[in-house]
């Protein structure tokens, strides 16, 4: 775990992979050429300016279909990832929300903060129109309490049902507490939305927010028995009502400390982003080493937290091919999957609405619907499962279809599938077509020697053609094209 | 001689598109011997109400006998449902209280309501002929408040574990089928809790029709030789070991198999019962929908469809987290359309089955459940997490009727969070413990032995024998009761 360790070529790539969409070979080698250690790596990748978002549409296709090109065309693919991940974390759905302008300004909301402060961002998340809409904000009244924002709160946003110990970390009676905090809130939604359409420049999120009757005065108590508060727990009304107390809530619960005495929020934050970036179930020195490289514990903020994950040694350790029993490699998620061929590939989705053509000529939108992950619109409040979750038959055949579109793309032009830019047709040993094919899809190393001889095999019919010329239409249509195929729709190729 | 595509992919030699694609490909793994649905020729199908679905405005007291209508009305204002708006929807009397019940109008689905009259009479029409329990008051000890949680417990069948682990009809599953079977189908994107496990293949199906494997079409000559990549590329994933690779890997196959097998099922279905299809989607939401995926699934298994044995099905249906709009007794409600939603897809599915040759309907048993109910006084237009609920049990195989107590819900007999309390005590409000409710199930429908021990009712729904709170046995559930009698 050292800002100084050098970079290896196999380690950039995955480093890249994980931070963004995936990088060929070439583009590895590019990177490590210009990054030589891990720590510059790090800060490269960090060093992006958050930008917001322009929906350019008001419907659900329209902001979906426009996230998708951002992350398509992302110079700083981090953002995207990031926002992403804030997006899964304070899960909100158009489905409930049904207002497409409030789901775009709350991604614009997580683009700004998306490496900022996450006390911050918890308290902008507060009083965030979308979420206030998702979990029943407007409609939690002091003498008719509505729990759901403050059962999430703590359940998803902050703290986690458990800890590290398996302890509980809250009790009922603090989720009825906070809940009376967050009574009486609401916004104006026609001031909110405004000037949806040319204002997106200006700091927007003031504007309407929040408006109505505050909870009534009293005092609220909470954490009395859990939190680390002694048994007096903390109370939240004693700087003022009102917006100073929504507030207050979320700087107490950034004090909780779990059953080891250790910071909650930040433990939990950790771990969600090690989960995400790194692999599953990361030991809890690894957490804690982050944790307290990056005072995540003090200050929370962000930036310092991502650096402390991409330059720890643990991060490394899937940087090989999936291999062993031991090994934690992650499962790529649906948009993963998607963004990060057609950008290997160098294809776009074809025209207004967007969709890939070849095969079954279906849009992006409804192939990432198939795989189990509609931006904007996750299933529940609990965002989306993860890895395994991520794969059942349903959803791989849905991948093994967008692999096959791809491929099948024979339009011309830049939605088609032409390999020719992405290898050498002058190649004819198979062995080096495969080796071609695989440093173009950012899997150089990922594939066992079994595997490169099954598709050895496949380019030569087992052997009955052992030379291929790929300037040979037919040959390069049937065979390059379905070594991409196969290639994509091989189990190693969902992992990283 | 045809050679199955499983001996093939090991041989990891030559065969032609029509062996590879031929018959045969997965139905000869070991069944192991002992009872199974197989063995009586029944389905079971579990049906989960996605976010919380309100018990109390589900199964709602109708007269105030032993003072439940009272207590009732003290809490539910605006979402009240009257005795009058129930009059054409009683069902019987509470067991002990004598209380006359009745479920949400929303069950007696008007004619009008769905396109053509589907489904009208809903889950009514289908109590009014005995193939409905309705089983009050199910619960778990230490209930949970929070949906993943309460859901991960009604699927895992361990309330007291932390999280995770198998699913309690996976774990039968395991135990009953060789790793090469597809006993199981949900219909949705992944697979469900019920039916997690290790041992065998669940698919996740959304749609039947679109269920076939993508192949580059310009170049089918290249099928077979894909096909063969195809199968390898996962095998090695198999053998390497590596925990998401085998799991991805054994998906690739066990898909790769079921597409050869079941997208044929559409078009056998809606060829021989076209009406009948028409009817769910004349209902038209996502449920009615996916209970017709079931229906083309019994059908072909029970038309002889070649390797199409599936037993097991699990699908659910969304928006009851009714914190707010929950809505009464009007049609135009959040909660009266989910409820008519749920009757009319169920009495299209019990009619379907029962048309069909042999008499389906008998041999189909279906569970409703939700991973809580809400909080008995309402918040200002609906209801926040609570804890015990009523489950359904339809079936031809069901005695129809009422089982388990209501809760009680007078106010000072709720918790401090207003919720009911979960009680094994043999008083007037004893709680149903929803592990009786699905081991009555395993036991009687699935004809397992009680146990103890693996592949038996008590190996895969264990007591609450670890819990330290000895001194209150009656907020555990320490003994079972796998008879609750609504099968025989």
């Amino acid at each position: 775990m050292a800002d100084g360790t050098a970079l290896t070529l196999a380690h950039a790539r995955h480093l890249l992979r994980r931070t963004g969409f995936g990088a060929s070979q070439a583009e590895a080698q590019e990177f490590l050429a210009d990054h030589p250690t891990r720590g510059d790596a790090a800060n490269a990748l960090l060093a992006f300016k958050p930008a917001g978002f322009k929906a350019g549409g008001r419907d659900f296709d329209a902001i979906h279909d426009k996230w998708i090109k951002y992350m398509l065309k992302a110079k700083a693919p981090l953002q995207e990832k990031l926002v992403l991940f804030w997006h899964d974390h304070f899960a909100t759905g158009i489905s409930k929300v049904f207002d497409a302008r409030m789901m775009a300004n709350q991604n614009k909301l997580f683009r700004l903060n998306c490496r900022g402060n996450f006390k911050a961002l918890v308290k902008a998340v507060n009083k965030d129109p979308a979420m206030m809409e998702y979990l029943d904000t407007p409609r939690n009244h002091a003498e008719i309490p509505n729990e759901n924002y403050a059962r999430e709160l703590l359940e998803l946003f902050t703290l986690g049902v458990k800890d590290s110990a398996g302890q509980d970390n809250y009790l009922q009676e603090d989720v009825a507490q906070i809940a009376r905090a967050f009574s009486g809130w609401t916004y104006d939604k026609a001031a909110y939305l405004r000037d949806y359409d040319h204002d997106f420049s200006d700091d927007w999120s003031d504007r309407g927010l929040p408006v109505g009757s505050p909870t009534p005065p009293g005092n609220k108590r909470v954490f009395v028995v859990k939190g680390g508060f002694g048994g007096g727990g903390r109370d939240f009304a004693v700087n003022g009502e009102g917006e100073a107390e929504i507030d207050a809530v979320i700087d107490i619960v950034f004090e909780h400390a779990d059953s080891q005495g250790e910071n909650t929020v930040a433990r939990r934050t950790a771990r969600r982003l090690i989960e995400y970036f790194a692999h599953p179930d990361p030991s809890l020195s690894f957490i804690d080493q982050v944790v307290s490289a990056s005072s995540f514990d003090v200050a929370f903020d962000l930036t310092p937290l991502l650096h402390a994950i991409f330059v720890h040694d643990d991060f490394y350790l899937t940087a090989g091919p999936p291999v062993g029993a031991a090994t934690r490699k992650s499962v790529r998620w649906p948009v993963d999957y998607v963004v990060g061929s057609l950008r290997l590939l160098k294809m776009k989705p074809k025209g207004k609405y967007q969709y890939i053509d070849g095969g079954s000529y279906n849009r992006v939108v409804d192939q990432l619907s198939n795989m189990g992950q509609l931006v904007f619109d996750p299933p529940s409040v609990f965002g989306w499962d993860w890895e395994t979750s991520w794969v059942s038959s349903a959803t791989m055949l849905a991948r093994y279809s967008f692999a096959r579109d791809l491929i099948a793309a024979r339009g011309g032009g830049s939605s088609s599938f032409r390999p020719e830019k992405l290898v050498d047709l002058g190649l004819t040993d198979p062995s080096a077509i495969v080796t071609a094919a695989t440093d173009t899809l950012g899997m150089t190393g990922d594939l066992t020697a079994g595997e490169a001889a099954t598709l050895v095999a496949y380019l030569t019919d087992n052997g009955a053609n052992p030379s291929l010329d790929l300037n040979d239409y037919d040959t390069r249509n049937r065979k390059l094209h379905g070594l991409f195929a196969l290639l994509m729709q091989m189990p190693a190729y969902q992992l990283q | 001689m045809a050679i199955s595509r499983r001996q093939f992919l090991k041989r990891g030699g030559l065969a032609t598109a029509g062996t590879l694609l031929g018959p045969g490909l997965f139905g000869h793994g070991l069944r192991r011997a002992h009872a199974a649905l197989e063995d009586n020729d029944r389905y079971f199908v579990v049906i989960f109400l996605d976010g919380g679905n309100d018990g109390l405005n589900t199964v709602i007291p109708a007269d105030d006998i032993a003072g439940l209508r009272t207590a009732y009305n003290a809490v539910r204002d605006n979402i009240n449902i009257t005795p009058a708006e129930l009059t054409n929807s009683l069902i019987g009397f509470d067991p002990i209280s004598g209380t006359q019940l009745g479920i949400h109008p929303g069950f007696n689905v008007p004619g009008g309501f769905f396109e053509n009259g589907a489904g009208a009479g809903g889950l009514k029409a289908l109590y009014d002929l005995g193939k409905v329990a309705v089983v009050q008051g199910c619960g778990y000890p230490e209930y949970s408040l929070s949906h993943e949680e309460a859901r991960v417990i009604w699927q895992t069948g361990v309330p007291l574990v932390a999280s995770g682990g198998t699913g309690w009809i996976g774990r039968h599953l395991a135990a009953q089928y060789a790793g090469n079977q597809i006993p199981a189908v949900n219909i949705d994107d992944s697979v469900v809790g019920e039916f997690r496990q290790t041992g065998t293949s669940v698919l996740a199906v959304r749609d039947l029709e679109r269920f076939d494997f993508p192949f580059d079409d310009d170049y089918s000559d290249d099928d077979a030789a894909k096909t063969a990549a195809f199968g390898l590329l996962n095998q090695s994933a198999v053998t390497g070991a590596q925990p998401a690779a085998l799991f991805i890997g054994n998906t690739g196959i066990a898909t790769y198999d079921a597409t050869a097998a079941y997208q044929s099922l559409s078009g056998l279905y809606d060829t021989d019962r076209g009406a009948y299809a028409q009817l769910y989607s004349d209902v038209g939401r996502s449920l009615a929908n996916d209970l017709r995926e079931v229906a083309r699934v019994i059908y072909g298994v029970e038309q002889g469809v070649p390797n199409v044995n599936a037993r097991f099905f699990q699908l659910s249906n969304g928006g009851y987290d009714t914190h707010s709009d929950q809505g009464g007794a009007q049609e135009n409600g959040q909660h009266f359309s989910l409820h008519a939603e749920l009757g009319a897809a169920l009495k299209v599915f019990y009619d379907d089955l029962a048309s069909m040759p042999g008499n389906v309907a008998n041999r189909v048993c279906v569970l409703v459940w939700s991973e809580f109910s809400r909080r008995i006084p309402q918040n200002e237009n609906g209801t926040d997490h609570g804890s015990q609920g009523p489950m359904f049990v339809i079936g031809g195989g069901v005695q129809g009727g009422v089982y388990g107590n209501h809760p009680n819900i007078e106010e000072s007999a709720l918790d401090d969070e207003g919720n009911t309390v979960y009680t094994q005590d043999a008083n007037d409000f004893r709680s149903t413990d929803f592990r009786d409710v699905y081991g009555t199930v395993l036991k009687h429908w699935v004809n397992l032995p009680v146990g103890p021990g693996p592949g038996t009712v008590q190996g895969i729904l264990p007591l609450d024998s670890t819990v330290e709170a000895v001194s209150d046995p009656a907020h555990y559930w320490r003994s079972a009761d796998f008879d609750l009698g609504f099968l025989p």
